[in-house]
């Protein structure tokens, strides 16, 4: 088990560590000077060469790239060129209201999506069924910056019921967590609706329903019980991808988590910035999906990890 | 086939009299129902979709013979009209030009990005996929490790650095959209030559002395590629979508080429006073790609002539 989790760890940080690898030389082939825009673009060369050297910007790739490593192991990447601040205090400040929004987000999906989607695997091949199911091609058709946009001028311009961007209060929540979670519903019910089809179709469903098993049982103790794991990794993976910055839905609400943080920092080309943002957020994600690996054996006592690994 | 098909009444007329059930309603009959509604529930599936993706695609390849004015004409006198006004059936945005036919070039530019990034990541995807379930070994090991990483990348990030890095031109984003949906395609195509490589006919095809290659291209690929296409198909409406995304957040085909995304995004200001410079576009795109998306559903669950008769 210590070994299981150790390993996995190891190709976590692995993964990690690759991505901010794989960031740094990507930022710096990339055109456009953070200078120029962190100076202005009335700066004089001499004002540039003088930006440069601050940032140490002038010194071979190479050599900045052992900065960078240097940096990584001390948790400390430097300080934001736009802000002024260390860049990891900067994304760290913004994390809670990404996770925030993103842990509402699938709550909502939850909540809404595992009722769905067994009420669809229940009734199939009905007209009830076909036009939930349209209704979820629908849901997965519409895109999230026009569903946010519509959202909010429904509910924010017209019907002043939610405000319309930022998080002062908790109303502001409502909103992206809704445009977000309109996708991942029908993602995830039509998800659901497979798995428990193909689990209400097996061989052991019939011999406990043979057995005189009710049908709530039947539903939510056998056919649910299999379909937890990819039911839960399906969540537990669209939440880790959500932590990487919900980017399109956090630019329509102007909500002040990451994903708006990151569009700015490439904008600005603030080399700190973009790697203090990959850093926590890649580390966050591989941690929720370690967690979800942990948690197998509880959804399902037939898992060992250990073993799992090695098969 | 036709052996088959006259062989299924017959059948069902001798089954009466040997087995005289309690109740009318037997489970063949129950069966047979559901397969009846599912047929029937994707043919209204494949029109539906057929319909409402031939409404938004039959326009935009007319744009340019459809009697419509110049998609960058601006006309500051007509500044946000609403729709039906003045012929314009869309109205007119904040520079006085004509909704429908922005809506109608953005299309066209949007579509040729889709279809160009779904062909690449097909492309990509099929071979990359077959290679790795036909050979195993060293292909299999690193094609499925590029997967795995690349399934942990903040993708939407990436796209967005890499279309930073490389300039937002059609090509890049192209190339762009299809590095991200190859992996799809990918694995569906490995998993299906995994299953076809055990078969007979490649057992037999080797002991003719063909080579592996052309085992793989000539006999294993043609059974696979009819499902790796339908997939296809629904990453198309994830295309469209992927680059509106993009060029929402100002990443996408720049100026003069109007694309969806940045119709919705430059609307978005004026909201509150001009509902349609949003409303409509959007409602094109959902179309369209709702159409592709019941085209794709429809055609999946259609039940193949082959496996019932068999």
């Amino acid at each position: 088990m210590t070994k299981y989790i150790l390993k996995r760890l190891g190709q976590g940080l692995l993964t990690v560590f690759l991505t901010v690898s794989t960031v740094f030389i990507l930022i710096r082939l990339a055109p456009g000077d953070p200078a120029v825009s962190y100076a202005g673009p009335l700066a004089t060369t001499e004002q540039l060469a003088k930006v440069r050297e601050q940032f140490g910007l002038d010194r071979p790739v190479l050599e900045q790239y052992w900065i960078f490593l240097q940096q990584l192991f001390t948790g400390n990447l430097g300080t934001s060129y736009s802000f002024q601040a260390p860049a990891m205090q900067v994304v760290a400040e913004r994390m809670p209201y990404t996770l925030t929004l993103a842990t509402a987000s699938i709550l909502l999906t939850a909540v809404v999506a595992i009722p769905l989607g067994v009420w669809m695997a229940r009734r199939p091949d009905t007209n009830r069924e076909l036009g939930v199911n349209v209704l979820t091609i629908a849901g997965q058709s519409m895109p999230d910056f026009w569903t946010g946009i519509m959202l909010l001028t429904g509910f924010a311009v017209l019907i002043p019921l939610f405000p319309a961007s930022g998080f002062a209060t908790w109303g502001g929540l409502v909103l992206p967590t809704v445009t977000i979670a309109t996708l991942q519903i029908a993602l995830i019910s039509r998800m659901v609706r497979r798995e428990m089809t193909s689990n209400f179709a097996a061989p052991y469903l019939t011999v406990a329903r043979s057995r005189g098993v009710g049908s709530p049982a039947l539903t939510w103790r056998y056919a649910m019980g299999n379909s937890a794991i990819p039911v839960f990794t399906a969540l537990g993976t669209r939440f880790a991808a959500m932590l990487n910055g919900v980017v399109v839905v956090e630019v329509v609400f102007a909500w002040p988590g990451v994903g708006s943080l990151i569009v700015r920092a490439l904008e600005t080309r603030d080399y700190p910035l973009i790697q203090a943002t990959v850093l926590l957020t890649a580390l966050l994600a591989v941690a929720v999906q370690l967690v979800i690996d942990l948690a197998y054996p509880l959804l399902d006592p037939r898992v060992r990890l250990g073993k799992a690994a090695a098969a | 086939m036709s052996l088959s098909d006259t062989a299924t009444p017959a059948a069902s007329a001798a089954q009466p009299p040997r087995t005289p059930s309690p109740s009318a309603v037997t489970k063949d009959l129950v069966a047979k129902a559901g397969a009846t509604r599912r047929r029937n529930a994707a043919k209204w599936k494949l029109r539906i979709g057929a319909v409402c993706t031939l409404i938004v695609i039959i326009p935009i390849l007319l744009a340019q013979v459809l009697p419509l004015p110049d998609a960058n004409h601006q006309d500051l006198s007509a500044r946000r009209l609403a729709p039906l006004v003045d012929g314009h059936l869309f109205g007119t945005d904040q520079l006085g030009r004509d909704l429908l036919s922005r809506v109608l070039h953005g299309g066209q530019v949007s579509l040729t990005i889709g279809i160009l990034a779904v062909v690449v990541s097909g492309a990509i995807g099929i071979i990359l996929g077959a290679a790795a379930g036909y050979f195993g070994g060293w292909v299999d090991t690193v094609v499925s490790r590029v997967l795995e990483a690349q399934m942990s990348l903040p993708l939407l990030m990436m796209l967005l650095l890499v279309v930073a890095l490389f300039g937002p031109s059609i090509p890049v984003i192209t190339f762009v959209i299809a590095i991200a949906q190859w992996p799809e395609v990918a694995r569906l195509t490995r998993s299906m030559v995994l299953v076809e490589r055990e078969k007979p006919y490649v057992s037999a095809a080797r002991i003719l002395g063909l080579h592996r290659i052309q085992i793989l291209i000539q006999h294993i690929i043609p059974n696979v590629i009819k499902q790796a296409t339908l997939v296809v198909l629904l990453l198309l409406a994830q295309a469209v979508l992927l680059e509106s995304a993009l060029s929402f957040l100002g990443a996408g085909p720049q100026r003069p080429f109007a694309t969806w995304g940045r119709i919705i995004s430059d609307g978005q200001d004026y909201i509150t006073t001009s509902w349609w410079m949003v409303t409509l576009p959007g409602l094109v795109i959902v179309l369209m790609v709702v159409g592709v998306n019941l085209l794709g559903d429809g055609l999946r669950d259609r039940p193949r002539r082959k496996k019932k008769g068999a």
